[in-house]
């Protein structure tokens, strides 16, 4: 597997606090790496060491091979970089504002109309961008973001302030980019949904350490199978299954969790064998579909609590 | 650094830093039409213009370069635009550098149109009342070097100025400096000591005392252009967050 970034143990102290604690990312060749945390859970800082803007205090990044802190205008030129400050200058047009970018990035002008296509922005490339919306501005920054094709796009928080139309196209454009492009995508979120539907491979990050990395379908196969049963009588459905020893909630619906590796169908089969045997009247039954959340849930729980736990 | 330069001056396009380059020196044309005006005697070409000078040296340029320093830096600040420019594959000086150059640039340019508006505007106001034409001829050679002198001497005032204006997001620290350098400048205008500091070191280029007028010009244009470098690798090493 090619490696397009790579942190190994990068830390960031800000004084006394620890805002990034030995984070060691591998993000694959052309996925979409969805960089996932709550807010102030060190995503910002993370991507902010990888595109040089601040210095770690420890560890090492590198771009497609190269080190950050030894040739940060090495690593730049293998990144395009939208960040949640667009900075664009809006007595300039869009047009305009991606051509100061061509200009520093010694790129030729036939770039800003190919970037412009991309994110269908052709029409309106010629206003102000004081004049944008905000869906336009993170557009406009998208494109900015891949002038001179670079082989890595770090995107941070892209669909922050878009509408529901604007998300769902930005989460269709984002998709389809390493296939498109050919690019590799870092893009850090707060939002589950957002990452589960994009992404192939995810890192979540809590109080500034990685707790889980992998690929998303991996991940989601090894969580452990829940069945949800819909029952005449949830309480007595529940104590039976208590009786033979599952673990049993009852919320919202009676759910039953199974082991991890533990095969859906015959479990299903069985309970409603046992339930219908005890003249428990059931209406549904079925396996339920294994979510991000529910891994998020699992690794990134809130400091306090995980005192608790301890 | 050519690119770099270019980018910079592309982004004043539209924005009011060509207001504020008109706007200073047109404040002295029009002191200087009406000045005419009232007259009843034709002063010399030579005298109506060094006044126009000195007005520009001593309060109209420091102030013209708190505002312009402020505007270039807030050009930035405003959408926060730092972390876009420092990711980028250019060499973080050459950014810092080439709003220094384009500051310097605009100022040179500011202090040629003091000459030439004040020129035109005394020129409207003989016009009018044609006994007051001024008098003898204009030495461009010895204006233009004297506002070259005023330019070099300003570095210092420069370099301060726009480092307050890129170090701090907000414009409250450079309009302070600024402005508190020119108040002290004008109260304190016939103090010896005005001439080790940096806002009056510009004035100074007018002084008769050679030892003055030297003075001013190595510590605002040699120690100026030391302080400029050691201002653009410390902005250009520092992280901003």
């Amino acid at each position: 597997m090619s490696v397009a970034i790579e942190t190994e143990g990068l830390s960031r102290r800000f004084g006394p606090r620890l805002a990034v604690d030995g984070v060691s990312m591998t993000v694959p060749e052309r996925a979409v790496y969805g960089f996932l945390g709550r807010n102030g859970a060190g995503k910002t800082t993370t991507l902010k060491m990888v595109l040089g803007l601040i210095r770690p205090t420890s560890g090492v990044a590198r771009v497609c091979g190269v080190d950050v802190a030894r040739d940060r205008i090495g690593a730049a030129r293998k990144v395009g970089a939208l960040l949640e400050a667009h900075g664009f200058y809006g007595n300039l047009t869009g047009r305009e504002n991606l051509a100061l970018t061509t200009t520093l990035l010694g790129c030729p002008a036939s770039e800003i109309d190919r970037v412009l296509e991309v994110v269908e922005m052709r029409p309106d490339a010629g206003r102000k961008v004081a004049g944008y919306s905000l869906g336009m501005r993170q557009r406009l920054g998208l494109a900015r973001a891949m002038l001179g094709a670079p082989p890595v796009l770090v995107l941070d928080e892209p669909t922050n302030g878009l509408d529901p139309d604007g998300i769902a196209d930005m989460r269709r454009f984002l998709k389809s980019l390493p296939e498109r492009t050919g690019a590799t995508v870092l893009l850090s979120s707060h939002l589950l949904g957002e990452i589960e539907q994009t992404a192939t491979h995810v890192g979540v990050v809590n109080d500034g350490r990685l707790v889980l990395e992998g690929e998303l379908s991996r991940l989601k196969a090894g969580l452990a199978p829940e069945i949800v049963l819909r029952t005449g009588d949830d309480a007595r459905a529940a104590a039976l299954l208590r009786a033979h020893g599952l673990d049993v909630r009852v919320a919202e619906s009676l759910t039953v969790a199974l082991d991890a590796g533990d095969a859906v169908d015959p479990a299903v089969a069985g309970l409603t064998a046992l339930l219908v045997e005890a003249a428990v009247p059931v209406f549904a039954i079925g396996p339920r579909a294994q979510s991000l959340e529910d891994i998020y849930r699992r690794v990134a729980v809130p400091a306090p609590r995980q005192a608790e736990a301890a | 650094m050519l690119a770099v330069l270019s980018v910079e001056l592309r982004k004043l396009n539209r924005s009011l830093a060509a207001v504020l380059a008109i706007a200073a020196p047109s404040l002295i044309a029009a002191f200087l039409f009406f000045l005419v005006l009232r007259g009843d005697k034709a002063p010399p070409w030579d005298r109506l213009l060094e006044g126009s000078t000195t007005a520009w040296a001593f309060f109209m340029l420091p102030m013209s370069v708190t505002a312009l320093t402020a505007l270039v830096a807030h050009m930035e600040h405003g959408p926060r635009a730092w972390d876009h420019l420092r990711a980028l594959p250019v060499p973080r000086w050459k950014l810092y550098a080439a709003k220094a150059i384009c500051v310097i640039a605009v100022v040179t340019v500011m202090s040629g149109l003091n000459l030439l508006l004040s020129w035109a505007s005394v020129s409207a106001a003989a016009t009018i009342k044609p006994v007051m034409t001024p008098t003898g001829t204009v030495d461009v050679a010895r204006l233009l070097l004297l506002n070259l002198k005023i330019v070099a001497a300003a570095i210092l005032l420069t370099a301060i100025q726009l480092w307050t204006a890129l170090r701090f997001a907000s414009f409250v620290p450079a309009l302070a400096i600024g402005i508190g350098g020119t108040f002290f400048s004008v109260v304190a205008t016939s103090a010896k000591e005005g001439v080790f500091f940096p806002w009056q070191m510009p004035v100074n280029m007018l002084a008769r005392e050679t030892w003055r007028v030297e003075t001013a010009l190595a510590l605002g244009g040699g120690l100026g252009l030391v302080a400029l470098a050691v201002a653009i690798a410390h902005l250009a090493r520092r992280e901003v967050l």
